[in-house]
């Protein structure tokens, strides 16, 4: 049974530095038992060090990090009976079968529900007969999806698990997260595909170089962050480069864009008071809100 | 042909067959020099073993129409001149290491680069299917030429030796004679790494091809009535051209025209077939068979068990030729004094077939080593190819996984050392040599303490600083053969000396072996692999 008070995830100042680099910077994360949670940064942000870091497989610098309470750095194979992991990048035994694998792997992680497993293979109309070097680069993806999700484990931890996989696939990966929450599982998914993300996490964390800079729910993030508008005056557009809040300003003829933070007051006043014809406004989507932070990346390496 | 562009980029058009090249070419070096020092130190070991004339007589006369020996290594001629005693004795080995070598590096360098999913990269750039295959057909030659340039070098110079008298002529036909084998068999793992969809596979074929040539070659030598059986053989072809012992080079004609055969067939057929399949139908899809899959144990076991049966086969058969010749080889131990000063030096004194056997089982404790370091490689490999992490995400102790892996190695030692003694006795028996089994056994288990040392110095290598672990270990095995060579010649500081492992044990069945000193090796290589389990359980994987 899961004890809702105890986090499936939790890191207070983990850190993980090579040589001079440094890889994750004093990362303080929770995910709570029955969230999906989405895990985002541009690549080299420290996403999979994290995840290297919560499987043990890598030492860290600094900080802890717990799996349910337990200590992930010095009792991994605990934390592992309670966790499966999809990396992004499969690299499988060439000899074995689909099958085989599939029992090594169940075997080793001790508890398999097999129903569950015949339906995944289904689900994702998966050939198991096969040798996995006969496996195309999403067929093996589909092979450690359902060696991951087959096992039931409380806590899946999942490093760019669509890769490889068509739109179809896509889909029924989807669903099977989906049924995991259902069902009370926890999720960790690092992933660039941001409509996965957003389609299917509680809430997000946005990592850049090595640091956690945004983590909150979606609609937290968006209130937090600048509104899009766009409007169609009757006749010249005003100047708008001096009203509070303003910024992005693009301008077409009697056609105006812009991103509004905080109050959109003072933008709704400057347009009306020049006769203001059709006006468009939209909370940022997620791409939006990671670009945003993806821009701020990019200023500081220009200022730096 | 320009090899670069006009902004000096190299043409796309050269660029697999200077890759391949370079890629053949360094092991070619280095098994070309092996295999020159290998004919050097036989012509020196020759000329001061039997340096009279009575002696090379005795020689000849005891080995003269044994069918065993030529079924085994070749037609015995001239064994009281130097060439024909080192054509005799090196031959037959460089021509089956060169060909499993050529085969190797040829299936390596094509159905490998395939299976890695590089070669979808080569050919989808500026050049074709056959001509990527003509271009890395084209860089194994200059491999080829890379490792015949150190036989002949080696060999002509050894051969200007006083009481040699090998000329320059005779030395280059030799190696170009040695190199024959490794053309031929660069050219069927060009053809099988079309034929194959797997690089595995490939080698399976190619290995099969070898044998066959081998086992004609075999039985044309054993009888003389069916002695026209060595032109099926292009191992038999070989033979044909007589090298040292004469010169019959129209033999080059059928090798030189199989294996341009082979090569033009190969490219045709990589014209033809689609990348990533071989023109024989692949085995990709079976029913699951899940034995030894029930846990990390079973799938270490089943993993290793082809390289292990490996292992154990050849080690089998070595001491089983060790015992084949024993009862010769001894006889022969009597007429020189040098060898007996070389086994004094390595801890035994008299000669005959007990001394014989005590000197090759330190031999056999090398290739034991080797066979340990294997080991250390694999580990390796399952690291760097992220196969472990499949294991170590799962609820699977690092300590444990390393356990197994050290508890496999270990048994293969054991193991090899048994049978390097029962195969011994076996062929000894045959020869009616008066050795006991319990003698041999016990000099079996004797070569074990300095395999577990090394495997266990890899081990602690593989748990500190993983990227040198492969090459601490080989490293440690060529530096005490090294050290064991010079002490078996000449006096060496007993320091220096005491870094070999393998002069830590006593020559068996020559001496009585040194127990206290073989548990004390045993002791530090557990010890040193207890260390390494350590390390590694503190240590990061590293991402594959």
């Amino acid at each position: 049974m899961l004890d809702p008070s105890t986090a499936a995830v939790r890191t207070e100042g983990l850190s993980k530095t090579y040589g001079s680099n440094q890889a994750l910077r004093s990362l303080d994360l929770e995910v709570l038992p029955g969230e999906v949670v989405g895990y985002l940064g541009p690549n080299g942000a420290g996403k999979t060090t994290t995840i290297r870091l919560l499987l043990g497989l890598i030492r860290a610098s600094a900080g802890r990090a717990e799996i349910f309470g337990i200590d992930c750095q010095s009792d991994p194979v605990a934390a592992h009976r309670r966790l499966a992991f999809v990396p992004g990048d499969v690299s499988l035994w060439p000899s074995l079968t689909g099958l085989e694998t599939l029992h090594l792997l169940g075997r080793v992680q001790g508890s398999v529900d097999l129903a569950y497993r015949g339906e995944l293979i289904e689900r994702f109309d998966f050939d198991p007969s096969k040798k996995v070097r006969a496996y195309s680069k999403g067929n093996r993806q589909k092979l450690i999806l359902i060696a991951a999700l087959m096992t039931r484990a409380d806590l899946l931890l999942m490093d760019e698990p669509t890769s490889g996989l068509d739109p179809l696939m896509e889909r029924a990966f989807r669903e099977c997260v989906s049924g995991a929450r259902e069902r009370g599982q926890t999720v960790l998914l690092s992933s660039h595909i941001l409509s996965d993300v957003e389609a299917l996490c509680d809430r997000v964390a946005i990592l850049r170089a090595g640091r956690l800079v945004e983590m909150g729910t979606l609609a937290e993030m968006r209130h937090l962050s600048a509104l899009h508008v766009e409007a169609e005056m009757d006749g010249a557009v005003p100047d708008l480069s001096g009203v509070a809040g303003v910024s992005a300003l693009k301008v077409d003829g009697n056609r105006v864009e812009c991103q509004v933070t905080g109050s959109v007051e003072p933008l709704v006043a400057a347009l009306a008071a020049s006769g203001v014809h059709h006006l468009v406004s939209r909370e940022p989507s997620l791409e939006e809100l990671f670009l945003a932070h993806y821009g701020s990346a990019d200023r500081d390496r220009d200022a730096a | 042909m320009r090899r670069r562009d006009r902004y000096g980029r190299r043409r796309a058009t050269t660029v697999v067959a200077v890759t391949s090249a370079k890629r053949a070419a360094r092991p070619g070096v280095v098994w070309g020099l092996v295999f020159g020092v290998t004919i050097a130190a036989t012509m020196k070991s020759y000329t001061s073993s039997f340096p009279t004339a009575a002696s090379r007589a005795n020689l000849l006369r005891t080995f003269q129409g044994n069918a065993a020996f030529e079924a085994l290594f070749g037609l015995l001629r001239h064994l009281d001149t130097v060439a024909g005693y080192t054509a005799y004795k090196d031959s037959m080995t460089i021509i089956i290491v060169g060909a499993v070598w050529g085969l190797l590096i040829a299936t390596k360098l094509l159905r490998g680069e395939e299976d890695a999913g590089r070669w979808d990269l080569l050919v989808a750039g500026q050049t074709t299917r056959a001509g990527a295959t003509a271009q890395t057909a084209l860089g194994l030659a200059v491999g080829a030429v890379a490792l015949w340039l150190p036989i002949a070098v080696f060999t002509a110079a050894a051969g200007s030796g006083s009481g040699i008298d090998i000329g320059v002529g005779a030395s280059f036909y030799f190696a170009t004679a040695m190199l024959a084998a490794v053309v031929m068999f660069m050219a069927v793992g060009v053809l099988v790494s079309q034929l194959a969809s797997t690089r595995h596979d490939a080698n399976l074929i190619g290995g099969g091809i070898l044998t066959v040539s081998y086992l004609v070659r075999m039985a044309a030598d054993s009888d003389s009535r069916i002695g026209w059986l060595r032109w099926a053989s292009p191992i038999g072809w070989i033979e044909q051209l007589r090298p040292l012992i004469g010169s019959a080079p129209w033999a080059f004609v059928p090798i030189v025209v199989l294996s341009a055969v082979l090569v033009v067939v190969a490219l045709r057929a990589a014209a033809h077939r689609d990348v990533g399949a071989g023109l024989l139908p692949a085995r990709d899809a079976r029913p699951p068979r899940t034995l030894l899959l029930g846990g990390q144990a079973g799938l270490t076991v089943r993993l290793t068990a082809p390289s292990v049966t490996a292992w154990l086969a050849a080690v089998g058969i070595t001491g089983f030729v060790f015992g084949l010749v024993t009862q010769a080889a001894g006889r022969s131990l009597k007429s020189s004094p040098t060898i007996e000063r070389v086994i004094a030096r390595l801890g035994a004194n008299g000669a005959g077939a007990a001394t014989y056997l005590g000197f090759v089982f330190l031999i056999a404790a090398g290739l034991v080593s080797v066979a340990a370091a294997g080991q250390i490689t694999a580990m390796r490999g399952e690291e760097d190819t992220g196969h472990l992490d499949n294991l170590l995400v799962r609820p699977v102790a690092r300590w444990r996984w390393l356990l197994v892996r050290i508890g496999v190695g270990l048994g293969l030692v054991v193991a090899a050392g048994a049978l390097t003694g029962a195969a011994a006795w076996i062929g000894a028996v045959t020869q009616h040599a008066a050795v006991s089994f319990a003698s041999l056994l016990q000099a079996g288990i004797n070569i074990v303490p300095p395999s577990v040392f090394v495997l266990g110095i890899g081990v602690l290598a593989y748990g500190l600083w993983p990227r040198a672990a492969v090459a601490v270990t080989y490293g440690l095995i060529a530096w005490s053969v090294l050290i064991e060579t010079f002490a078996g010649t000449s006096r060496i500081n007993r320091w220096l000396r005491d870094t070999s492992p393998f002069l830590h044990i006593r020559p068996a069945p020559a001496a009585s072996p040194d127990w206290r000193a073989a548990s004390w090796l045993t002791a530090l290589g557990l010890a040193a692999a207890i260390g390494g389990v350590v390390a590694f359980a503190r240590r990061d994987i590293e991402a594959a």
